[in-house]
């Protein structure tokens, strides 16, 4: 019965002793928190070592948190600001061949001043379009001039000239297709987008 | 009975057809003022028959008849070419007999050997061999257009012209393609994968254009055939307006584009390509755009809505001596200045349709080339000055159209849609 007693803690030692042996050479455990956390190292300056890692671990896990948090929180800013963005820029229509910035369309234009008031970081590009009708070329330079009349009207609302950019397509990217008056009127427009 | 009605239908339509005004290509109809010409079925060796009449024979008739000066004969042709069956040929209508024998030489080589028998006279007006590989027999069955045609008015046809202009690609992509002038070959250009706009073609076959590829647009080009796509302007750094329709000068030293002022107003500038340096040549307040040039390079014709409306104007390469050529309608734009310099190709609207004008320096005055064909755009002259090409919506989609100047020959080059802005060169 002795020899048993003394023969199981020896097995037992021999097999840790084994286990131990086996283990060494092995390569040290993965810096991941949890795994340092259930499987103790046998030795005891591993043993700071990786209460070292798990306290870096933890570290880092709290900054990605945060991380998330703030990126979270600026993605809710962003999207009010592009849901207020896409509230704000309505196209604004031209008659044929004209540039003048019509009644109808003054409320849109202030819309989107105060839109820029609101957002003072915020770049708007205005893109000038027309309908099919007209050469490829006169219509590019009519789009760059109902660009203009959009940008000078809103320069003339409060809104920076630095943070308005002007392009136009012409009559290269229509709205909607078409061959009658309504579409055309789509098509003659401006459209209002974020940089 | 019923064939004294189909008599009377066929005499009926015969009667229309003959009333029918400056119907070129029709036998009686050109007698007097073209050179009757017949290609019977050529003497094939070692090819197959089909490859030959789709690939040559087809294409040279085709070629010659919208050459102009031929009246092309294709039915009920005499089956000899023995100088004893001229007299039929002639009583066929038929001035040149074009005689033609077509052999493989090795596997993938063919030589053609063409002759060309005035039936009148009796006597040859015209011997030549071709030879090449068999899968550029259009090519040559082009080139003997342009002989054939060069043989009768002194000056080469323009079979083997070419055709660059904007496609669709998908919306709100165009790029650069080109075409052979049958509507064959068809080759893209550019791949910018966005917007590009405006081709222009210079004597050495470099090309210039419009692309959005950077975000705003810029002129680019492929300073010659095969070569890198570079950006040509702006240079470099400083933000300037932007810009569109640039043009090569016929010496393809200068750059004729227009550049926005930032302000809505476009201007006629000139880029010095080697030193950079550029001119403007319009400054008011308004668009100033579609820049042209005369043969010489010294004149500059370009659309301006100066006077409210956009019109015409011609003026000197220095911005100099500014002169209003349209005077009717409420829209004229577009001018193309011919390759010899007397005429200039434009467009008008008139109760709402755009339609192809020509206007003659001598004369002081414009004629009508299209009539109702809805939206004739961008006109382009050939480079033997007899006909147009221009895009027009009028059949579903913009498609490529080539016209004569009477208008009465109308054809369609292109089989698909969103084609824009053609331009037509013998340099590529």
């Amino acid at each position: 019965m002795r020899i048993v007693r003394t023969i199981i803690p020896l097995v037992v030692l021999l097999t840790l002793g084994v286990g131990v042996a086996c283990k060494k050479p092995a390569p040290a455990p993965e810096p991941q928190a949890p795994q340092t956390d259930t499987v103790k190292p046998p030795v005891g300056t591993d043993d700071a070592d990786a209460k070292r890692k798990a306290a870096e671990a933890e570290a880092r896990r709290l900054a990605e948190e945060e991380a998330r948090r703030k990126a979270d929180a600026e993605a809710t800013t962003l999207a009010a600001y592009r849901r207020a963005a896409e509230a704000a820029f309505k196209d604004i229509n031209f008659d044929f061949d004209k540039s003048n910035i019509r009644e109808m369309d003054k409320a849109k234009l202030q819309a989107i001043a105060d839109f820029m008031k609101a957002y003072p970081q915020a770049k708007v590009q205005i893109a000038g379009h027309s309908d099919e009708r007209g050469t490829v070329e006169y219509n590019l330079a009519l789009g760059e001039r109902r660009a203009y009349a959009a940008h000078s009207y809103l320069v003339g609302l409060g809104t920076t000239d630095a943070r308005l950019s002007d392009i136009s397509y012409g009559k290269e990217r229509p709205k909607v297709q078409g061959k009658d008056e309504a579409t055309w009127l789509i098509n003659r427009r401006c459209e209002f987008a974020l940089q | 009975m019923k064939r004294w009605i189909l008599g009377l239908l066929l005499g009926v339509f015969a009667v229309l057809w003959a009333q029918a005004p400056n119907q070129e290509v029709v036998l009686s109809a050109s007698a007097g003022s073209k050179v009757g010409i017949a290609l019977p079925t050529p003497q094939i060796m070692g090819l197959e028959a089909g490859l030959v009449n789709r690939e040559l024979r087809d294409v040279v008739l085709r070629d010659l008849e919208e050459a102009g000066p031929f009246a092309v004969l294709k039915n009920s042709l005499p089956s000899s070419t023995e100088p004893a069956s001229y007299p039929s040929w002639i009583s066929a209508g038929t001035d040149w007999l074009v005689i033609c024998r077509v052999a493989l030489t090795i596997p993938t080589e063919v030589e053609i050997v063409l002759q060309v028998v005035d039936v009148k006279s009796g006597k040859a007006v015209f011997n030549k061999k071709y030879s090449g590989k068999t899968a550029a027999l259009r090519r040559m069955a082009h080139t003997i257009a342009d002989d054939l045609v060069a043989r009768l008015t002194g000056e080469r046809g323009v079979a083997t012209s070419r055709i660059v202009f904007v496609r669709l690609v998908f919306p709100g992509v165009k790029e650069i393609f080109q075409l052979d002038r049958d509507g064959a070959n068809l080759l893209q250009i550019t791949n910018h994968k966005s917007l590009t706009l405006s081709p222009t073609i210079g004597t050495d076959g470099r090309i210039a254009y419009v692309t959005y590829k950077g975000g705003a647009p810029e002129i680019w080009g492929q300073m010659k055939v095969g070569g890198p796509h570079v950006k040509l302007y702006p240079r470099s750094g400083s933000p300037q307006g932007h810009c569109f329709a640039p043009v090569w000068s016929p010496d393809g030293k200068r750059l004729a584009l227009v550049q926005g002022d930032r302000r809505g107003n476009s201007d006629v500038v000139v880029l010095d390509v080697a030193s950079g340096r550029v001119r403007r040549l319009t400054d008011s307040n308004c668009i100033n755009t579609e820049p042209s040039w005369n043969p010489a390079g010294t004149q500059i014709a370009f659309t301006s809505d100066r006077e409210g409306t956009p019109q015409v104007y011609l003026m000197e390469d220095d911005g100099s001596n500014v002169r209003k050529l349209t005077r009717e309608g409420n829209y004229n734009a577009s001018p193309a200045w011919s390759p010899n310099g007397s005429m200039i190709a434009y467009v008008s609207r008139f109760e709402g349709k755009f339609d192809l004008f020509v206007y003659k320096l001598g004369e002081g005055k414009a004629y009508q080339v299209t009539t109702g064909v809805a939206s004739a755009e961008s006109p382009a002259w050939s480079p033997d000055e007899r006909r147009l090409v221009f895009s027009s919506g009028s059949r579903g989609g913009m498609q490529l159209y080539t016209t004569d100047l009477s208008g009465n020959t109308l054809r369609r080059l292109t089989e698909f849609a969103g084609c824009q802005s053609p331009r037509w060169t013998r340099t590529r």
